[in-house]
């Protein structure tokens, strides 16, 4: 049965940029809101609803978690990076003080498939006690060669001594794009790398778990609290119903913890075996090797391009790096700029016996947005033009071209670029290098459907919102209490929401920046909902036809009679109260599928050292409706500072004779700390899309896309030379100034 | 005040040199010199278990640890003192950091049988009951935090701070907050909450 649609004609676009559409709406769903729509709460700064809870160090993560009997479980790891387990002896672990539980996870004859495969699990009653019987655990491998560095793996390109791929063009395809190459005036080729990233979140994988006869309670630090409940209800094989899942507050995901995982499921697993709760959280250095990562990549680029900038070929090719499951490693070059650009792009993915990666904030879109964002600068350079203007001349988002202006007057941008490449500032000290540089940023994020938000009126006025999925930290709780707060017409501070609790209705997992955009209508429609049921019980209370009573802005009014307060009409609910469950309709076809946003830093370069430092930075984001606004503009400047992290520091370094990751720690996996912040501004660009009645858009991805390659950007305009292996590293820098000095 | 061992079995071997290192290495990377003086006492403890009294937040906790115990496991595990946090267990994040008499310290690196005797302020310790401390205002009115995780150790190193410096500038609050990571990229923000709190005290 098709549902019934009405038709609104809605303002959707930007200030400046304003257009009419028509868009048919499920006529149980609200009118969109569009540009014209004056809000009283939706987009002004709010404090974070959960705020006091984390600053006083009352929120409880599943880390915290602490029960009466409560066990610690580890996980007991292989040390080969490829092979298979020879033998396993857990006697003596078993016979070891204050142990509870020891269980194999593999048995003898089992692959090993990167070094920290997990082989056994403990449950003891303290950690050290779990860990002093780790070590009684007998293993015996047969180990095989292994192949831990990409560049010597089956199936990886030869590099030569400059790092440029030495493979011909692949077949596939190439008529069209040969073509176009010869055509081209001008025609650049370069070989780009990125190295492992690893998302090391602060609050490492694991759960608690608890179980009541065949009734199973976690507190898992999660991206999805529903998928972790169908992860373990499908591997521990009991019914969905009888899990719950509880994620009130989680310590950092950034794309690593969609499933309960081994440590999940090992943690319920001893918890059966022992018949006490266990908590099993992974260790830093675990969280670094055996929990995900961002694939490295090599990708190779040629362009050609005309005398007047416009880009008129572009072939792309990239060897992901994913690790053991030789999948997953693509990368994804900017589309905007290549709308009517003749264009091949090949993926190929090559396996080490490495940890496997996993989907890291925007995946594959940093890596391909750094590579093609250099070529940009580097064709630019070629001929001759502006690095911005040559974006202006190919870039065909309109949204975007706005911004790419906005943001250039905003950050002085051609003041500010270094017209000498290579040369200190005149008059400056000559040891520094300074430069400019920009990159766009693009993602999809508009959600979809399938989410379900439960809102409450009591007689005392409370309104609580209520839905099951997770906060990751973005907001999201902010963000239902202010759009709750909108709708009914009242003060924030008088809606609680709840979120991270399975009993709870259904919503998405966090990832692909879907969740704000996907949770958004449906807590607006269940306060639409809970203001039309408030109206309709005011009206049987009051004895008058309940079509004369309506509730908005808040306030309850009577046609021809009293206006009541929204307190004095909550009060009339007596012991009743209102409960609403609103719902997520489809998106209907608004304005722009996807959003669009530009990032310009400015860095310094120390020529003695190599050193790059990052001086300022400015995003100029498309995020839809804005609706908690300090909220967002607090996630865009964090995938900025994770972004400079990526630029400069961030890398897993093998030791290829054992197959191990020898930086598994925060003393030598280096993030940008304190000390590296640069000057950081976040414009939230706003844009009506109409795609739902609140039109919001994710921001957690797209923003983490450009940094890299703005940073990047600026060194090539500080040193007049292209560093094309990402993290920029000292070694590279200086490396590159010699080149340059022979050149 | 020190207790000794309680058990009556001898001292095994002396951790107290070793104590001495960690220890110094624990103090929040910008600490000139140590920590306090170590009150007097017996040097050793024999492995297993031992009670201890700690002075945690105003009040006295008796407590069962091993030697080998960290002061962050004795707060999160045994007193269930769960806002400092255990995010690398290396003294090289401050996720887990606390006050022992007035001066932030990693408790990842501090062995709770160290900690008797001197006074230990947590995150929860830093306001009484329902009230916030200024720093924690400041830290939600200008959302210098996002999942969270990293805050507690934030605040504290904060609080830290300004024991220290009566009205610090940007440069002297990026370097007493060295020693913190967050990896959800809030340090703009917490620099700006720490400059708020500094002025409001002034
Ligand atoms: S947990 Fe103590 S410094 Fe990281
Ligand atoms: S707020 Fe998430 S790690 Fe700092």
């Amino acid at each position: 049965m098709n549902p019934r649609r009405e038709e609104h004609e809605i303002t959707v676009g930007f200030a400046g940029n304003a257009k009419k559409i028509k868009v048919k709406v499920d006529d149980r769903d609200l009118r969109p809101w569009d540009l014209e729509t004056k809000f009283q709460t939706v987009g002004t700064d709010q404090a974070r609803a959960d705020g006091v809870a984390k600053v006083t160090g009352r929120a409880r993560y599943a880390y915290d978690i602490n029960l009466p009997g409560l066990l610690h479980g580890l996980i007991v790891r292989a040390p080969i990076a490829k092979g298979t387990l020879k033998a396993l002896d857990l006697e003596a672990a078993k016979a070891m003080p204050g142990v509870k539980a020891v269980l194999a996870t593999k048995q003898p004859g089992a692959r090993i498939r990167f070094a920290g495969d997990d082989v056994a699990a403990i449950a003891a009653e303290t950690l050290d006690a779990a860990r002093d019987a780790a070590e009684k655990v007998r293993m015996e491998f047969t180990a095989e060669p292994h192949v831990t560095d990409v560049l010597e793996a089956p199936g990886a390109p030869k590099l030569d001594q400059d790092g440029e791929v030495t493979a011909p063009w692949p077949e596939r395809g190439a008529e069209r794009i040969e073509t176009a190459i010869q055509a081209a005036r001008h025609v650049r080729s370069a070989t780009y790398r990125c190295e492992v990233q690893t998302h090391s979140s602060l609050e490492t994988h694991g759960l608690t778990a608890r179980w009541y006869g065949d009734r199973l309670t976690v507190w898992a630090s999660t991206q999805a609290t529903f998928g972790t409940r169908a992860g373990l209800a499908g591997t521990l094989r009991i019914p969905a119903e009888n899990i719950t899942v509880h994620t009130e507050f989680m310590g950092g995901g950034f794309g690593s913890k969609f499933q309960p995982g081994i440590e999940g499921v090992l943690a319920c697993r001893l918890a059966k075996a022992a018949d006490a709760p266990v908590k099993l959280m992974l260790s830093r250095h675990e969280e670094h090797t055996c929990a995900g990562n961002r694939p490295g990549a090599i990708i190779q680029i040629r362009a050609g391009v005309n005398d007047d900038g416009k880009i008129t070929a572009f072939d792309y090719r990239c060897w992901g790096e994913p690790g053991f499951t030789g999948q997953g490693g693509g990368t994804r070059a900017p589309s905007d700029y290549f709308r009517d650009t003749a264009r091949r792009d090949t993926q190929d993915n090559v396996a080490t016996d490495m940890d496997a990666g996993r989907a890291m904030r925007a995946p594959g879109w940093p890596q391909g947005f750094f590579a093609t964002e250099l070529m940009l600068d580097e064709l630019a350079a070629a001929i001759g033009m502006d690095p911005l203007e040559f974006r202006l001349k190919n870039d065909r988002n309109e949204v975007r071209l706005a911004e790419w202006r906005q943001g250039a007057e905003a950050f002085r941008w051609a003041e500010r670029r270094n017209k000498t490449p290579g040369q200190p500032r005149a008059g400056g000290d000559p040891r520094w290098l300074h430069g400019c540089g920009l990159s766009s940023a693009a993602w999809g994020g508009m959600g979809g459907p399938g989410a379900r938000v439960t809102c409450r009126i009591h007689a005392d006025a409370r309104v609580e919102v209520r839905n099951g999925a997770q906060d990751l930290g973005t907001g999201l709780k902010t963000v239902l209490q202010m759009l709750a707060a909108e709708e009914l017409g009242i003060p924030v501070a008088m809606v609680t929401p709840f979120v991270g609790d399975t009993r709870d209705p259904v919503g998405p997992a966090s990832g692909g920046s879907v969740t704000t955009p996907t949770m958004a209508p449906a807590v607006r429609h269940a306060a639409a909902l809970a203001r039309r049921e408030l109206a309709a019980r005011v009206a049987a209370k009051l004895g008058v036809d309940a079509a004369k009573v309506a509730c908005a802005g808040g306030q309850v009014t009577v046609e021809g009679g009293q206006t009541l307060s929204f307190v004095d009409a909550c009060k009339l609910l007596g012991s009743d109260t209102v409960e609403v469950v609103g719902e997520r309709f489809p998106n209907h076809q608004g304005y722009a599928n996807s959003v669009a946003g530009c990032q310009f830093a400015e860095v310094r370069v120390d020529r003695h050292t190599g050193l790059v430092q990052v001086l300022d930075m400015l995003a100029v984001q498309d995020c839809g409706t804005v609706v908690a606004r300090k909220q967002a503009e607090s996630q865009t400047l964090g995938a900025m500072i994770q972004g400079v992290s990526y630029a400069l520091h961030e890398q897993r370094i093998v030791d290829h004779l054992t197959g191990r990751m020898v930086n598994g720690d925060f003393l030598y996996y280096k993030l940008t700390g304190p000390l590296d912040m640069p000057a950081m501004r976040a414009i939230l660009f706003p844009v009506a899309n109409g795609h739902t009645n609140v039109g919001a858009a994710g921001i957690g991805e797209p923003v983490a896309v450009a940094p890299a390659a703005a940073i990047a950007n600026a060194v090539f305009n500080a040193i007049g030379v292209p560093v094309r292996h990402l993290p920029l590293t000292p070694d590279k820098i200086l490396k590159a100034l010699a080149r340059a000095r022979r050149v | 005040m020190r207790h000794p061992p309680e058990d009556g079995t001898p001292p095994t071997f002396s951790r107290r040199a070793f104590l001495k290192g960690a220890s110094a290495a624990a103090v929040t990377g910008t600490v000139p010199g140590a920590l306090p003086t170590a009150p007097s006492g017996p040097t050793s403890y024999a492995p297993g278990s031992h009670a201890i009294t700690l002075s945690v937040n105003g009040g006295e906790r008796r407590l069962e640890v091993e030697p080998r115990t960290t002061l962050l496991d004795a707060l999160r595990d045994r007193l269930d003192l769960t806002g400092a946090k255990k995010i690398c267990d290396r003294g090289a994040c401050g996720g887990c950091t606390v006050e022992l008499d007035g001066i932030a310290v990693n408790s990842c690196m501090v062995l709770a049988i160290d900690a008797v005797g001197m006074k230990v302020t947590t995150i929860e310790g830093l306001a009484p009951g329902e009230a916030l401390h200024p720093l924690q205002e400041e830290f939600v009115h200008c959302d210098a935090l996002q999942c969270g995780f990293c805050t507690p150790g934030f605040v504290m190193a904060a609080h830290a701070c300004l024991n220290k410096h009566k009205n610090p500038d940007r440069a002297t609050i990026q370097h007493e907050l060295s020693g913190n990571l967050c990896r959800c990229g809030t340090y703009g923000r917490v620099f700006e909450a720490v400059e708020r709190a500094a002025g409001r005290k002034g």
